[in-house]
């Protein structure tokens, strides 16, 4: 389809960048105390655009621009979940930034970023979406310019993204050079009809895992991860948890489905493209992802970074259950980025806002919580238990099916190994909700939380509760949109 | 009508919730939230009741499903089933779900837990109607659960005082051993048939997927469930425990709802009774009659002779779906229901009484206690007199709705054994025609010494009065619930329910276990059924008639004297009066066996499960320490040097990571380099 043609399907994405430019002009027009319009501004924007994302499950797969971009039910998905996580950050920065509001243009920037990285097709529109989000996430990381963590954290953002980069874009030089073509269904028809040499294809594609791995956190290419969550300021954390890595799982799944694999019209059989042992090799990195995650998370003292460790080990589950390579695993995958979103932002909202009352991000800090702020406790110890995967929780259904995902494709040492590691995550997760309620503190004055905070963490509180029990909707959204174009 | 039905169940769980978070700030402490959200849902099953009525089809039945749990094979919907069955018990838990609300706005007055109390009623409400609700299995078993849940918080609610907190824990774990047959009953329905759905069931059977011994098999575990629930014999011994409860939760829970879950239950699945199934149902339901009668004659908490009624009416039920006698199986759980609450909260009142009367005199006794009652007449008017025409209904009496169901479930005991060849079976009736003879007697013992005669204690009767009006007009609704016209209409026969709408509506099911075979399970011919029904009649009156004389003969007239009997037959006297010792069995047997055992499992828990788990911690320890190290020393000592980072970080035992983006890369790098050099080798 042509530049011209292409344009009717890619209205909310000329919508968000309108959206977004209107938004840096209402912001010069408004005065200190009404900046914290633009967040609204921002809001009803990216509700729009979901509106827009919703109907766009009405189109027939097909390739925009050239073949640049794509559309399908799979695109549409992680736009959509994304746009989703963005907007729920917008409520989340609202008490921490009221008067910085070009920070929910940035936040608009990525998100644009975000839903292009959903749809690629190309190795140069890969590079093009993966720095978008990556340039504008390095100026979110650094925003609290007062804290040199901050600062920190941003400049080793961007130093490790480009280093990253530099190695995916080194492994595309590659590809290129053995097939001559950068679009991806072009190169998997290059693939499938001409041997190439393994070794070589190897090479490029632990190259460009490597990229796409630090995206996601995959270890080693994680050492960013800790730093960068503990510095950022907690919405921004919360914020990269989630949305940014579902666009790099949707990054890695296009990748998998064209350049590693060939996959059937029914999204049911994968066939590899040439003999490299990709799957062995996610499969390994998988386990190392989950357990150094777990392992390190068990040592940390301050609540921010253990959940950037366990962030880490999330992101190994998806992985793990992505090395099998089945329809199922996507989808158990798409289904558990959904139920990860609600718990590990809920996990967020409850470090961000209970910061100020305990004066500390150590664990111990928490110590009695339970008896200062029952409701947020108690909401707190649901998180801490979904993300651990107990029923009768969501975190548990998502769980279910990444494992049910590995089983069923007969992978049966690296369940055991999934299984054990969240035997392993158990302890710290369930040692937070022990501090909270086994032990007192010395200070038991009630915590006080407004009615803001308190709908906000219902908001997260509820999907957690009710997709443990009634997940049906969730399930056939991520079926539905398991539907690829395939070139 | 299926949005009714949603509308009915959900209600309840929307009330609890609000209760249980906000209930004390409410006004009146909430307790309109949860009376008005059973009363709609009382409402909405009336119209439901008059649509029934307006289709007057025995085959009427409306479902729905969506789904809930699909991962490959395995499916179960979410599914509802209204037919004439879920409907009449979606009416009789409403309408005592309701009455037993309004009542308790009196009765538990004042009380610490008020909110919570009712909380707990409103959950249980919504457990129980999804119970009845359900079209399959396996929601039924969680509903199941919930309603034993509710009942053990319910029991335990005056959880301070120890006897009421060990009697919700013993309602609990006599409750679990039969769900554990239930369990696996429920389980090998599914690993054969493939699905928790009636109606899937019901063809699966008929089709022989299962059948033979696993069949009954199957049937018999199932109903260990139901034994658990409906307290039948050997698990019973709960039951009267749980009277520790609040009186209304008596009324509610332990006498005409969740007990007759389990009969409910059975009448569900008769279709799937094979023949020797069907005989240990009718054996164990007819047994439980007989023997928790005789144990109600000499107990002398006013409570407990109605817990072990309720058990020996539960018992009469099961024995009825055993004989195949469905419609007199259901047609007794609904009847037994408004009578039997009728009477709980007949107790309730007189206890309420007793109490506020030994309250003003400072008096520290039971309240229960039958001994200290009497000639409560004239004192409590409404009271006695719907008492009276309860204990009438249960006792069998004509013109009362016990004596509709009664005599049917005895007629069809009679019809049963009349068809079988083996005289054995003739106990059935025997046991049936005994125990209504017994429950004519302790339920005339027990208004005679409550309310006629001369007032045991004069100081208590003076302060005793009259309850207030939450408290009458529930009863005085029951009681016009007890009226056999009820049951019948549109015919007006005292002696039969047939040609009502009851016995039109409700209507055995085909039973898949005679598709299967080819035959019928149970054959039963007109003429057997017609004797058997006169008869019936006949035999249940005079030994209703019998009971009711030799209560007034030795409570009233006192012609003879009561302890002096009780002196002379001293051996059996003791055995019923201590519940033939079954309490102290269990203790001596199971509950020792268990400690003995618990105490074995204790040792190898401390001795070497600990050591494992030691061990194992250990090495998770070690591990970590490992990776930690390597990180720290390796990784790090490869471009920095130690030195440098514990100058950067004092505590640097803590960071894994070293802080310097350097090292970031580098790892990274080297991580890349390393994975293709192994996966090269």
């Amino acid at each position: 389809m042509n530049n011209l043609e292409s344009l009717q399907f890619f209205i909310p994405e000329l919508f968000l960048t309108a959206g977004l430019l209107v938004t840096i002009i209402v912001e010069l027009l408004l005065k200190k105390e009404q900046k914290v319009f633009t967040a609204y501004l921002a809001a009803t924007v990216l509700l729009i655009t979901i509106f827009f994302l919703i109907r766009q499950y009405a189109i027939e797969p097909a390739a925009l621009f050239g073949g640049m971009v794509v559309i399908d039910p799979m695109a549409v998905f992680f736009k959509i979940l994304t746009a989703v996580s963005t907007l729920i950050i917008v409520f989340f920065s609202i008490p921490s930034f009221r008067v910085k509001a070009e920070y929910y243009v940035l936040l608009l920037a990525t998100t644009l970023g975000m839903m292009l990285m959903a749809q690629v097709n190309d190795l140069l529109m890969i590079i093009l979406a993966m720095e978008l989000v990556g340039l504008v996430s390095y100026v979110l990381a650094g925003y609290r310019r007062s804290d040199p963590k901050s600062g920190e954290a941003s400049l080793k953002y961007i130093l490790f993204g480009a280093a990253s980069t530099g190695i995916m874009a080194f492994g595309f030089s590659y590809i290129y050079g053995l097939t001559g073509q950068t679009n991806l269904f072009e190169i998997q028809q290059a693939l499938q009809s001409t041997q190439h040499n393994p070794v070589i294809l190897f090479v490029a594609f632990v190259l460009i895992i490597a990229g796409l791995g630090y995206k996601i956190a995959m270890v080693p290419f994680h050492f960013w991860l800790p730093d960068v969550y503990e510095g950022a300021p907690t919405p921004v954390t919360a914020f990269f948890s989630v949305g940014p890595k579902a666009a790099g799982m949707a990054v890695l799944i296009r990748f998998i489905i064209s350049i590693v694999a060939g996959v059937s019209a029914d999204g049911q059989t994968f066939t590899a493209n040439a003999p490299i042992h990709a799957q062995e090799l996610l499969a390994v990195l998988a386990v190392l992802t989950m357990t150094l995650g777990n392992l390190s998370a068990l040592q940390q003292k301050n609540i921010k970074r253990m959940m950037a460790y366990s962030s880490i080990a999330h992101a190994g589950y998806m992985l793990m259950a992505l090395a099998v390579f089945t329809s199922q695993s996507v989808e158990a995958v798409m289904f558990y980025l959904v139920v990860y979103m609600f718990m590990n932002f809920g996990a967020f909202w409850v470090i961000h806002r209970m910061t100020p009352h305990l004066g500390s991000e150590e664990i111990t800090a928490y110590t009695g919580l339970g008896y200062r702020a029952p409701l947020v406790a108690v909401a707190m110890g649901v998180f801490m238990f979904s993300l651990t995967g107990l029923p009768p929780l969501a975190g548990f259904i998502g769980k279910f099916y990444l494992f049910a995902a590995v089983i069923k494709a007969e992978w049966y040492i690296l369940a055991v190994l999934g299984v054990l590691n969240s035997v392993v995550s158990l302890y710290y997760y369930a040692y937070v909700t022990k501090v909270m309620f086994l032990n007192r503190g010395d200070d038991e004055s009630a915590v006080s939380i407004s009615s803001y905070d308190t709908a906000l963490l219902l908001v997260f509180l509820i999907p957690t509760l009710v997709l443990g029990v009634y997940w049906v909707p969730v399930i056939s959204w991520a079926t539905q949109s398991l539907h690829f174009f395939l070139g | 009508m299926i949005t009714q039905a949603l509308i009915i169940w959900l209600l309840p769980l929307l009330a609890f919730t609000i209760q249980i978070f906000v209930g004390k700030r409410l006004p009146r402490k909430g307790d309109w939230v949860s009376v008005s959200a059973i009363g709609i849902s009382f409402m909405l099953s009336i119209m439901l009741m008059i649509q029934m009525f307006m289709a007057y089809d025995p085959e009427f039945a409306v479902t729905a499903a969506m789904p809930w749990i699909e991962t490959g094979n395995f499916a179960i919907p979410l599914g509802i089933r209204l037919d004439n069955l879920a409907i009449i018990m979606l009416m009789v838990v409403t309408t005592v779900s309701f009455l037993v609300h309004v009542y308790s706005m009196g009765y538990m007055a004042g009380d610490q837990y008020y909110n919570r109390f009712f909380a707990y009623l409103s959950l249980f409400s919504f457990s129980m109607l999804g119970l009845v609700l359900w079209d399959n299995l396996f929601g039924i078993y969680m509903m199941w659960e919930l309603v034993g849940i509710c009942s053990y918080l319910l029991i335990g609610f005056y959880f301070t005082k120890d006897s009421a907190a060990n009697a919700g824990k013993k309602a609990f774990i006599t409750n679990r051993i039969g769900d554990f047959g239930f369990l696996i009953g429920l389980l090998i329905v599914f690993t054969t048939i493939g699905s928790f759905n009636f109606s899937a069931i019901h063809e699966g059977v008929s089709s022989g997927l299962l059948s033979g011994g696993l069949l009954t098999a199957a049937g018999v575990l199932l109903f260990a469930g139901a034994v658990g629930k409906s307290a039948q014999f050997p698990l019973h011994v709960w039951l009267p425990d749980a009277m520790e409860g609040p009186t209304p939760v008596s009324a509610l829970i332990h006498a005409a709802t969740m007990v007759a879950a389990g009969v409910y239950l059975m009448a569900r699945l008769s279709f799937m009774l094979s023949f020797d199934a069907m005989l240990v149902v009718a054996y164990i339901g007819g047994f439980t009659a007989i023997f928790a009668a005789t144990i109600a004659i000499t107990q002398n908490d006013i409570k407990r002779v109605l817990a072990y009624s309720t058990v020996s009416q539960l018992g009469y039920m099961i024995m009825a779906l055993g004989v195949g006698s469905y419609m007199a199986g259901f047609f007794h759980l609904v009847t037994h229901a408004m009578f039997k609450a009728g009477l709980f909260l007949g107790s309730g009142s007189v206890i309420h009484a007793m109490h506020h009367s030994m309250h003003k005199l400072h008096l520290h006794e039971d309240p229960n206690d039958l001994r200290l009652m009497g000639g409560f007449k004239s004192k409590m008017p409404v009271t006695y007199a719907t008492f009276l025409i309860f204990t009438l209904a249960l006792s069998g009496i004509p013109f009362f709705s016990g004596f509709l169901s009664k005599d049917a479930i005895l007629g069809g005991t009679l019809a049963f054994a009349m068809s079988q060849h083996n005289p054995i079976h003739f106990l059935l009736p025997v046991f049936g025609f005994t125990a209504a003879m017994i429950t004519a007697f302790y339920m005339f013992r027990l208004v005679i010494r409550t309310f006629y005669g001369k007032p045991v204690r004069p100081e208590i009767y003076e302060h005793i009065h009259e309850s207030p009006k939450q408290m009458t007009v529930p009863l005085m609704v029951l009681a016009a619930l007890s009226i056999f016209i009820v049951y019948t209409l549109p015919s007006f026969n005292p002696t039969g329910a047939a040609g009502g709408w009851f016995d039109h509506l409700i209507q055995h099911p085909h039973s898949a276990v005679s598709a299967q075979l080819g035959h019928d399970v149970l054959h039963i011919d007109h003429e057997t059924e017609h004797l058997a029904h006169i008869s019936g009649i006949i035999i249940s009156i005079l030994v209703a008639g019998l009971g009711i004389l030799l209560a007034f003969f030795i409570y009233y007239w006192k012609k003879a004297d009561h302890t002096r009997i009780a002196q002379s037959i001293r051996p059996l006297y003791l055995l019923s009066f201590n519940k033939y010792y079954f309490d102290e069995i269990y203790q001596a047997t199971f509950v020792r066996g268990l400690l003995a055992w618990n105490d074995l499992l204790n040792w190898f828990d401390a001795k070497i499960i600990d050591g494992i788990v030691n061990l194992s911690a250990t090495v998770t320890r070690v591990f970590s320490a490992v990776s930690g190290l390597f990180d720290l020393h390796i990784v790090d000592g490869l471009v920095n040097g130690l030195a440098n980072v514990t100058s950067l970080f004092g505590n640097g035992l803590r960071k894994i990571q070293t802080g310097q983006v350097q090292n970031y890369i580098l790892g990274a790098l080297l991580g890349t380099v390393l994975i293709i050099i192994i996966s090269l080798i």
